[in-house]
């Protein structure tokens, strides 16, 4: 889910006099929340200029391009998903449990690289370009990679996992029954499919569509390699080219409604649409033998979407690495751009971590209003894209603390609020797995609150915790935008390396630190698969 | 439990050494200059590393846009680590100025070595070295008498063959800022109109990726600083490009100089070293590598051009001087922004 939420019941809210737990999530909290109010308060106190300005000049043209980018990648995603998801679960193709793995590969891909590829293979008289002139005759042309369809195709194959992974499982859960009822009385295989199957998984497909199209609102890196303007790049965009940033809030205030309206409407939909098994027995499905035929059409389309989305992209990254190992072009730097990188992502990840645990703690087990509010206000990182996020830090550093501007610290602060909801989400469904009754048995022994913490719980959800942590880590590998507007002098990060020569084309310089991240992300999205958790739900 | 207890203290081990072997210096050696450059790095590191090379004095850059960098400056005030800010316009240089994030500084033989209007009056900027904005045109697929002026761009009849710079590009805000202050609004935002219209999705973020589309026929036409023609012909000495120098003779407005350039901060802890800095550029040598290598134009008299360069004074330049591209600025994004240029 885009983001777990203790299942409240308003029953159960209770008034509490404040416990230091909720003392200190309440300052957490507020610290976390405090760059999102300090956006807001700005774009309001905004000169009516600027807005009037924006109004007539960008918003209802990045409304447009952002919502229509969105759509036509969910669309996408639901029928790459939904189709690779049925042949996986309902038949016996050659190696399946191989394309199992290798369907969640693309996630590995931060979205700038697989863009920066791409603008490669969709260049004018490129390598496409020239595949489809065989086919389609000399004067053939393709799309072109700054554009709708080519923003749309890198995000799709960006994206479609997410959607692939809920589908599978919602597929593999299913109750055999409904369908052998459907079929039984008469409907087609395809109606079937149409009318019984694909209704019955409909919360799974809402829930990795709400995740696809939130990752392609607060996209911030494929975007604007692709020059496509949404609101992440419009607001980087005023952030680097004006000499101001009232603009750049008020763009942000914009995206950050739309943002919390959208999760709003996933969560009242979540708990609109769940279907249970009323009567009747459960029945798994059982994947079917597919003819020699079947095998191979299944296999050349799982594998297509695969070399499209994962095989093709890094072959090109390996190939401009030797190229440019060859020429000699590798930077000197390179181990400490990786050093940078991997100090900003343990350092937020396990500050993530300690943060995350008093607020995860509380949201599991004191339901309060004021718990309640705390893990609301602790999730609005979820609603600040990148760049906002960056903005947000920023504007509220140099009022408060200037003396941090350009310190590793805000930056540090920026991937906090940023990642934290990535934390807290992994360790809040830990938790919530673990009966309170363990804790109350240490307690009746007469342990203290802090020892059965320590001695019950942490033991206990010592994997879970890291599971978060991984995925916190890898997420601030990938982080671009914050990581541009915040570094320190002499800190660049592989991300960095990878958008400075990118964005000047330079393919082979850039590929050595894109294939460096995507060595390092990949066994860890299939260590995450293999753990069952939630894959990896964000990208720079 | 998948990780047991010793992977974990293994993980957190390495995560430690790491990050502590990675720990950014909190303040820099006396000997290290801090540069913020909002240049392409391929363009001045080249000239940097050549400095370090001689000087001994070692330097830590920090690349990012131009008009960040002065956003960053003012923001960071006196804490500010940058010594020196070197930017690829002019314009940004003197807003600069105007926000005291520079420093007046007295550097022996500027007079002689740098023209009165390529540096400030008091030299808290000094210009570098010098661009003009011309058109690149593919020489199979167009006549160069078919065009005369830049606003000829904007016409219907170079429908889908103009690529042009993406709005953000500080040459392109130059560029309309000087047919602005020449032409007028409205015949700005016509001739922008018509560049968009024509342009369509052939709008780069590089001014290398321009050249490199019009060497590939993908359009005819492009806008760009006259060096990346050259630096392009020196890879691929057969491309089909040339440069038109636009808007001559006696009713033309000539053509959009620029200069790039150098400013000390105002609140440099290195003064001396970025002087050092500062005089090594506008030296013959530091002159001659952004002539030989860059392929600019050295704005130091006494150093000349590349022989494949058009001479500097051989041509009309735009009326418009380089300080007052700072309040021309923030006017012109709002007619780029309202035109609707990407």
């Amino acid at each position: 889910m885009a983001s777990a939420n203790p299942s409240l019941t308003l029953t159960r809210l209770r008034i509490h006099a404040p416990s230091p737990l909720i003392i200190v999530a309440f300052i957490l909290t507020g610290l976390i929340t405090l760059p999102l109010l300090y956006v807001i308060f700005s774009a309001l106190t905004a000169d009516g200029a600027v807005w009037q300005r924006l109004w007539s000049t960008r918003i209802p043209e990045l409304l447009f391009n952002t919502f229509s980018l969105a759509v036509s990648v969910a669309v996408i995603d639901l029928i790459l998903g939904v189709s690779m998801a049925w042949i996986i679960t309902r038949y016996r193709v050659v190696s399946s449990t191989l394309w199992d793995w290798l369907i969640i590969l693309p996630l590995a891909i931060p979205s700038y690289v697989l863009a920066y590829t791409y603008t490669y293979l969709l260049q004018r008289n490129g390598p496409l370009e020239q595949a489809w002139q065989i086919v389609a005759g000399s004067d053939a042309q393709i799309f072109s990679p700054f554009s709708f369809a080519g923003a749309t195709l890198v995000m799709s194959l960006n994206t479609f996992p997410f959607v692939y992974l809920l589908a599978r499982s919602a597929f593999k859960n299913f109750n055999i029954s409904f369908e052998e009822a459907a079929r039984a009385t008469g409907a087609s295989r395809l109606s079937t499919f149409f009318r019984v199957s694909l209704p019955m998984i409909r919360p799974s497909l809402i829930a990795g569509l709400f995740l696809a199209i939130l990752y392609v609102a607060s996209d911030f890196g494929a975007v604007s390699m692709l020059r496509f303007q949404t609101f992440t790049y419009a607001i980087y965009q005023q952030m680097t080219g004006r000499f101001d940033n009232t603009a750049a809030a008020c763009l942000s205030m914009v995206l950050v409604f739309f943002a919390f309206v959208f999760l709003l409407g996933e969560r009242w939909f979540r708990q609109r649409s769940r279907f249970y098994q009323t009567t009747g027995r459960y029945r798994k499905p059982i994947p079917q033998a597919c003819s020699p035929i079947q095998n191979l059409c299944f296999t050349g389309y799982l594998g297509m979407v695969i070399v499209a989305a994962f095989g093709l992209p890094v072959y090109l990254l390996i190939q401009w690495t030797l190229d440019a190992l060859a020429a000699g072009d590798l930077s000197p730097g390179l181990i400490g751009y990786v050093g940078n990188s991997l100090f900003l992502a343990g350092i937020t990840a396990t500050l993530a971590i300690v943060i995350g645990i008093p607020l995860a703690y509380l949201a599991c087990r004191k339901h309060t209003w004021g718990s309640l509010l705390c893990i609301q206000g602790a999730y609005a990182g979820y609603v600040l894209p990148g760049p906002v996020a960056a903005l947000a830090v920023l504007v509220l550093i140099t009022q408060l603390a200037p003396a941090l501007y350009g310190t590793v610290i805000v930056l540090l602060i920026a991937y906090l609020v940023h990642f934290l909801p990535v934390a807290l989400q992994g360790m809040e469904s830990t938790l919530q797995q673990l009966s309170p009754n363990l804790e109350e048995a240490a307690k009746s022994l007469g342990a203290r609150a802090f020892q059965t913490f320590s001695q019950v719980t942490l033991p206990l959800v010592r994997g879970g915790f890291m599971s978060a942590w991984i995925l916190v880590f890898i997420q601030c590998l990938k982080e671009l935008p914050a990581t541009l507007l915040l570094r320190p002098v002499g800190f660049d990060t592989l991300a960095i390396r990878i958008w400075l020569e990118a964005s000047e084309e330079l393919y082979q310089l850039a590929a050595p630190p894109a294939l460096l991240i995507v060595a390092m992300t990949t066994p860890v999205v299939l260590l995450l698969m293999k753990k069952g958790s939630q894959p990896v739900s964000r990208n720079g | 439990m998948r990780f047991h207890c010793i992977h974990k203290v293994l993980l957190c081990s390495i995560t430690l050494g790491i990050s502590l072997l990675s720990l950014p210096p909190l303040s820099f050696s006396d000997d290290t200059l801090v540069v913020y450059s909002g240049r392409a790095e391929r363009l001045i590191k080249p000239v940097l590393d050549a400095f370090q090379a001689e000087s001994g004095i070692t330097i830590q850059m920090l690349t990012a846009d131009t008009t960040a960098l002065v956003n960053r400056l003012g923001m960071e005030g006196e804490r500010s680590p940058a010594d020196v800010f070197i930017s690829n316009d002019a314009g940004t240089l003197e807003r600069a100025r105007e926000l005291h994030l520079l420093q007046a500084v007295d550097i022996p033989g500027i007079e002689g070595a740098i023209p009165q209007p390529f540096r400030a009056p008091d030299n808290s900027w000094i210009g570098l070295s010098g661009r003009i904005w011309v058109v690149v045109y593919n020489t199979t697929l167009v006549k160069p008498t078919e065009i005369t002026s830049i606003l000829e761009l904007g016409q219907p009849k170079w429908k889908g063959k103009v690529a042009i710079p993406s709005a953000s590009s500080v040459y392109l805000q130059t560029g309309v800022s000087v047919i602005r202050e020449i032409q007028g609004d409205t015949v700005t935002k016509k001739f922008l109109q018509g560049l968009k219209d024509n342009a369509g999705t052939s709008v780069y973020g590089k001014n290398r990726q321009i050249v490199a589309a019009v060497a590939r026929g993908e359009v005819a036409v492009g806008l760009v600083n006259h060096y990346y023609i050259n630096r392009h012909l020196d890879e691929h000495a057969d491309a089909p490009v040339a440069q038109l120098l636009p808007d001559q003779g006696e009713n033309g407005m000539g053509i959009v100089l620029n200069a790039a350039g150098i400013g000390i901060t105002a609140h440099a802890t290195h003064l001396a070293q970025a002087k050092a800095l500062v005089q090594f550029l506008i030296s013959t040598k530091g002159q001659q590598m952004f002539a030989s290598g860059n392929k600019e134009y050295p704005l130091n008299a006494s150093v000349d051009a590349a022989p494949e360069l058009v001479p500097l004074k051989s041509f009309q330049v735009a009326n418009v001087p380089l300080a007052r591209l700072a309040e021309l600025r923030d006017p012109t994004m709002t007619v780029i922004e309202h035109v609707g240029l990407r």
